[in-house]
């Protein structure tokens, strides 16, 4: 069986920042332990504070860690300067030097690598390319807009021989059409030259396009840590389940009622019944329904199916992307957004009956979070 | 009459024209958006609205007067800015009331309509914070709370989402319509993203380089492109472009060895070299294959939400960017595919100017 | 990395108080110095130890010395008056003038902005000798010599620059579109000025402030050519002591002790603006 090389090894890595006062300690990163192959791209994906960032610093040396190792290349790096550490990284703020041209600042990157001029040039001219960077080349980084210091930036990280190349929200301040054609080149790109990245984002969309494996955080803690299919199809909570995917997906806290040969879900607040009670539930699956009395379940946009059904949910918004439709309508005291592949046309305060299918059903444990099934397998 | 009008507006700094003769109008209570690519004008439009510059030429006409002279703090605008503006030495509070207190309220009156728009807005438990204790997501509510709450004839809003949290962006284009349709005043909204404008909008204006390049509903924009350029802008992953020659007929394009039908209506394009368009939820795909199909190959796979993007090559070397529903398909790399673009899907536009070829009537 | 050793902070400690002891000991002394007699400062070898006297103290205050050549009369309390009044007066103006035009300059783009700007600065870089021949003259013909509207105008060339130099960098500093904001809101030019942009630029007002006061305060070649006896600062009026009977230590120091006080009062209070407003206008992002 192929095991592929580990190239990052994250163990039970820890950080907490001091205040003045003990209280003050803030724990932002909480036991983390990440095993990254080699050629991997990896993304650390969550809200602002979720203690990605951290992350990335300790792993390039700009912060201490306070518990836990870092290997890299299977040689521990924790406690090393990050100019010894062989990681290329790109900034999401300001980090070119000022005095160099962008032509420069790229260039300086691969001084140390000791190749001949010519193939310097050739080098930064590919990366000019590939970022569409060619014509601001000579400009210097106070004249040139802030998308293009981005891209300038992220020339430099990558135009490096590193072990590692790290980048903190790389398309941040780039505009959506651009961002669209830059992350399939730089997938490409790193895939081509099989280079082990680890990326920062806030962007789910954008994690998912890029990375071969995402880790979710929140508040400090590891959430999941696989591909975007597993994330989206067996989000271990309710946490990833409503992260990953726009629209989010839909969540209702209901009372388990065995009914039949299957069960009803009656929703909390509202007192909507959702009817189950032909459906075959498996064994197993039954046995956890019945011992959790009160569930949450998760209906990602799609499985919200109008047009026909049972339920009845009134239209708030009804909005065509041009490849799809995003339907917002009010049903249960909540609001629930449907995703439609076609222009549709409802209106709004229109009642619209709709039905949601058994297996689209994402069961999650009311009190923790905690995955039960994803559609009727556990 | 329309309750907002641009005639002719155009700004230079030095000799760099931003805008250049724009003009549109919009009326009561309409949302109109201003879309368009970083650089092309649109922040700077905004701000010869709102009376913080003065153009070189044009007028800005609002219900009916001509600002022209008129200074900012006259013009009834409401303004929510890119990068939040709130004022830091101001608690939320004070920032949300400010609008309030030039008006000359009274103490309780100005309390009882910033408690209601904060509780709109959610923010009403970080009222008594300081702008640097708020979250992104914060700062962006009251900036909106403080540009609303006065009810303002013309709300400005500088794409008031871009330094907000995917997650919040979203959240808030499905809130925002709602919001605004309760205050009912006639709102410009900047954006750079085709969905938020789409979304919002009841009108986009498409700024491209200091110009209007069209003026129009997002689905005539959307289905209907003035020109390849507009036709870029919209859409995610971007339209395919493709050269083609027009046969004498007009009843069919070859793009390399490969033909599309076309509708009818384009004989004037006989025997020329066009530019398509075919977008990519244009492109049906399917296992077998099927009349006027072309044969194609799978060259990678990305999700983008809930469609997935492929990356198709033709055997002659054509490559085609197609989406369709994540769910309804599983396709692998090396998966072979037939496809076909339904003609009334195509686009045609004209090589030298960019500019969309109309089908004619008869 | 953050953890110093111990040996690190002995080193550093020790650093720190060699470079005070340098740096506080002429003022510790001079301290020390007010409270002896003229003999006791003169005695040698020297001892911290001693009968404080404040005899020096008493004679700046009453205006009277008796030396054994006989009586003498000091201004010194006219002298820190003067002081006091002319730097605060200088300062005040140039906030006056300095706080506006530093806006202008920051916000307004106008041909040979920054010509004009530089050349109030270079007002700092020119030593003060190179006007003031010209300037007596002028003085003499317009009448304001020995006048303290003389002395305030001259001042100017000290604190003016400053003021609108760090000032400046401070509007600049505050965005745009805060004040824009403010003026959409539905509130006068004048009011966004006054609420606005002079509450966030107020810690770099205060350094620029105190900074002037101190430099206007220092200065001695200006009074000393300018005015004479009863408009004359501390800084001209210390050379009293230097009298025919000899040099009247023991006042000298006193009278230093008392012409520092209220700079370094002013200074200790204000000293948290002193780094926050320098520094804060300096670095972006």
């Amino acid at each position: 069986m192929f095991v592929p090389e580990i190239q990052l090894s994250l163990n039970s890595v820890d950080k907490t920042y001091y205040g003045k006062k003990i209280e003050a300690a803030v724990r932002a990163v909480k036991n983390l332990s990440l095993q990254i192959s080699k050629g991997e791209i990896v993304a650390l994906l969550g809200s602002s504070g979720c203690g990605k960032t951290s992350t990335l610093r300790m792993i390039a040396g700009f912060e201490d860690v306070t518990g836990g190792t870092i290997q890299l290349s299977n040689r521990d790096i924790h406690q090393l300067p990050p100019a010894k550490r062989n990681v290329a990284m790109a900034f999401e703020g300001y980090s070119l030097y000022p005095p160099l041209t962008v032509r420069d600042n790229i260039a300086f990157a691969l001084k140390a690598e000791r190749i001949s001029r010519s193939e310097s040039d050739a080098k930064v001219m590919e990366m000019a390319k590939f970022l569409e960077i060619e014509e601001i080349l000579d400009k210097y980084p106070s004249s040139i807009s802030a998308g293009q210091q981005q891209r300038a930036s992220l020339a430099r990280a990558l135009v490096r021989k590193a072990d590692l190349y790290l980048l903190d929200e790389p398309m941040g301040q780039l505009e959506p059409q651009l961002r669209s054609v830059l992350r399939v080149r730089l997938k490409q790109y790193l895939q081509e030259h099989q280079m082990t990245t680890v990326l920062v984002t806030h962007d789910q969309t954008e994690a998912n396009a890029l990375a071969d494996r995402i880790a979710v955080m929140e508040d400090g803690e590891l959430q999941q840590f696989e591909s975007p299919t597993q994330l989206k199809h067996r989000p271990a909570n309710i946490y990833v389940g409503t992260f990953i995917g726009e629209p989010p997906m839909n969540t209702f806290a209901a009372e388990v009622k065995p009914i039949g040969k299957g069960f009803q879900f009656q929703l909390e607040e509202a007192g909507e019944i959702l009817d189950y009670q032909n459906v075959d539930f498996p064994k197993s699956l039954r046995d956890q329904l019945i011992k959790h009395r009160r569930i949450v379940l998760g209906l990602r946009p799609h499985a919200v199916k109008l047009g026909k059904g049972a339920l009845k949910a009134q239209v708030i918004s009804n909005q065509w992307l041009g490849d799809q439709s995003h339907i917002a309508a009010e049903f249960a005291n909540r609001i629930v957004v449907a995703v439609s592949h076609q222009r549709e046309a409802f209106k709004l305060d229109e009642n619209v009956p709709f039905h949601l299918e058994a297996s689209d059903i994402h069961f999650f444990n009311a009190e923790n979070g905690n995955a039960i099934a994803h559609g009727l397998e556990i | 009459m329309a309750t907002l009008q641009v005639d002719r507006i155009t700004k230079k700094f030095k000799t760099d024209v931003v805008l250049d003769e724009v003009s549109f109008e919009a009326e009561e209570g309409e949302t109109l958006v201003i879309f368009g690519p970083s650089g092309s004008g649109k922040t700077v439009l905004l701000r010869v609205i709102a009376g913080v510059y003065e153009p070189e030429e044009g007028k800005v006409v609002l219900q009916g007067h001509d600002m022209t002279d008129v200074a900012p703090e006259h013009r009834d605008v409401g303004m929510a800015f890119q990068n939040f503006a709130l004022f830091p030495h101001f608690s939320a509070r004070e920032n949300i009331a400010s609008p309030l207190t030039a008006l000359g309220k009274s103490d309780s009156q100005i309390e009882e309509q910033v408690l209601s728009i904060a509780k709109l807005l959610k923010i009403e438990h970080v009222l008594e914070h300081f702008p640097r204790a708020l979250s992104n997501g914060q700062k962006q509510r009251t900036a909106l709370a403080r540009a609303l709450v006065a009810a303002p004839k013309t709300v400005l809003l500088d794409d008031p989402l871009r330094n907000v949290d995917a997650k919040l962006r979203f959240e808030m284009r499905l809130e925002l319509p709602r919001l605004l349709r309760r205050f009912g005043s006639t709102v410009l909204y900047v954006t750079q993203d085709y969905r938020e404008a789409m979304a919002l909008a009841d009108r986009i204006a498409v700024l491209v380089g200091g110009k209007i390049a069209q003026f129009d509903t997002p689905e005539s924009i959307y289905l209907r492109p003035s020109s390849i350029e507009v036709a870029k802008l919209f859409g995610e992953p971007a339209i395919n472009i493709l050269r083609g020659q027009v046969n004498d007929e007009a009843n069919r394009v070859s793009v390399n060895q490969n033909q599309f039908i076309l509708p009818k209506g384009f004989h004037n394009n006989a025997g020329s070299i066009c530019d398509i368009g075919i977008r990519p939820e244009s492109i049906r795909l399917f296992r077998e294959k099927r009349a006027g199909t072309i044969s194609l190959e799978v060259i990678t796979i990305t999700p983008l939400n809930e469609r997935s993007v492929v990356l198709l090559r033709s055997q002659e070397g054509l490559e085609l960017l197609a989406t369709y529903p994540a769910e309804e398909k599983t396709a692998k790399i090396g998966d072979p595919f037939w496809g076909m673009v339904v003609p009334e899907d195509l686009l045609l536009f004209e090589i030298e100017s960019g500019q969309r070829c109309l089908p004619k009537q008869n | 990395m953050n953890q110093l050793s111990k040996s690190q902070r002995v080193f550093r400690g020790t650093l720190l108080g060699l470079v005070i002891l340098f740096f506080m000991f002429p003022i510790f002394w001079i301290f020390l110095m007010s409270f002896q007699t003229n003999e006791q400062i003169l005695r040698i070898p020297p001892s911290i130890f001693f009968e404080p006297t404040l005899i020096n103290y008493q004679a700046l205050i009453t205006g009277r010395l008796e030396t054994q050549a006989g009586n003498l009369d000091i201004a010194f309390m006219e002298n820190l008056w003067n002081s006091v009044f002319l730097s605060s007066s200088a300062v005040l103006l140039s906030l006056v003038l300095g706080v506006p035009a530093a806006y202008a300059f920051a916000r307004y783009r106008f041909r040979l902005g920054e010509d004009i700007a530089f050349t109030i600065l270079s007002f700092r870089f020119a030593p003060p000798l190179l006007v003031l021949l010209p300037l007596t003259l002028y003085f003499e013909d317009i009448g304001l010599s020995n006048t303290y509207t003389g002395l305030i105008w001259v001042y100017q060339l000290i604190s003016l620059p400053l003021i609108l130099w760090i000032v400046r960098g401070y509007f600049e500093d505050i965005s745009p579109d805060i004040e824009s904001a403010y003026r959409l809101a539905g509130h006068s030019w004048l009011k966004t000025f006054m609420k606005i942009s002079i509450p966030l630029a107020r810690p770099g007002i205060a350094a620029a402030g105190l900074l002037s006061f101190i430099f206007a305060w220092n200065n001695f070649v200006f009074a000393l050519v300018l005015a004479s006896a009863d408009k004359q600062p501390v800084t001209v009026g210390a050379l009293a002591f230097v009298t025919a009977s000899g040099i009247q230590y023991g006042q000298i120091a006193a009278g230093i002790v008392l012409s520092v006080t209220p700079t370094l009062l002013l200074a200790l209070y204000a000293q948290r603006y002193l780094v926050e407003g320098l520094s804060l206008g300096a670095v972006k992002g």
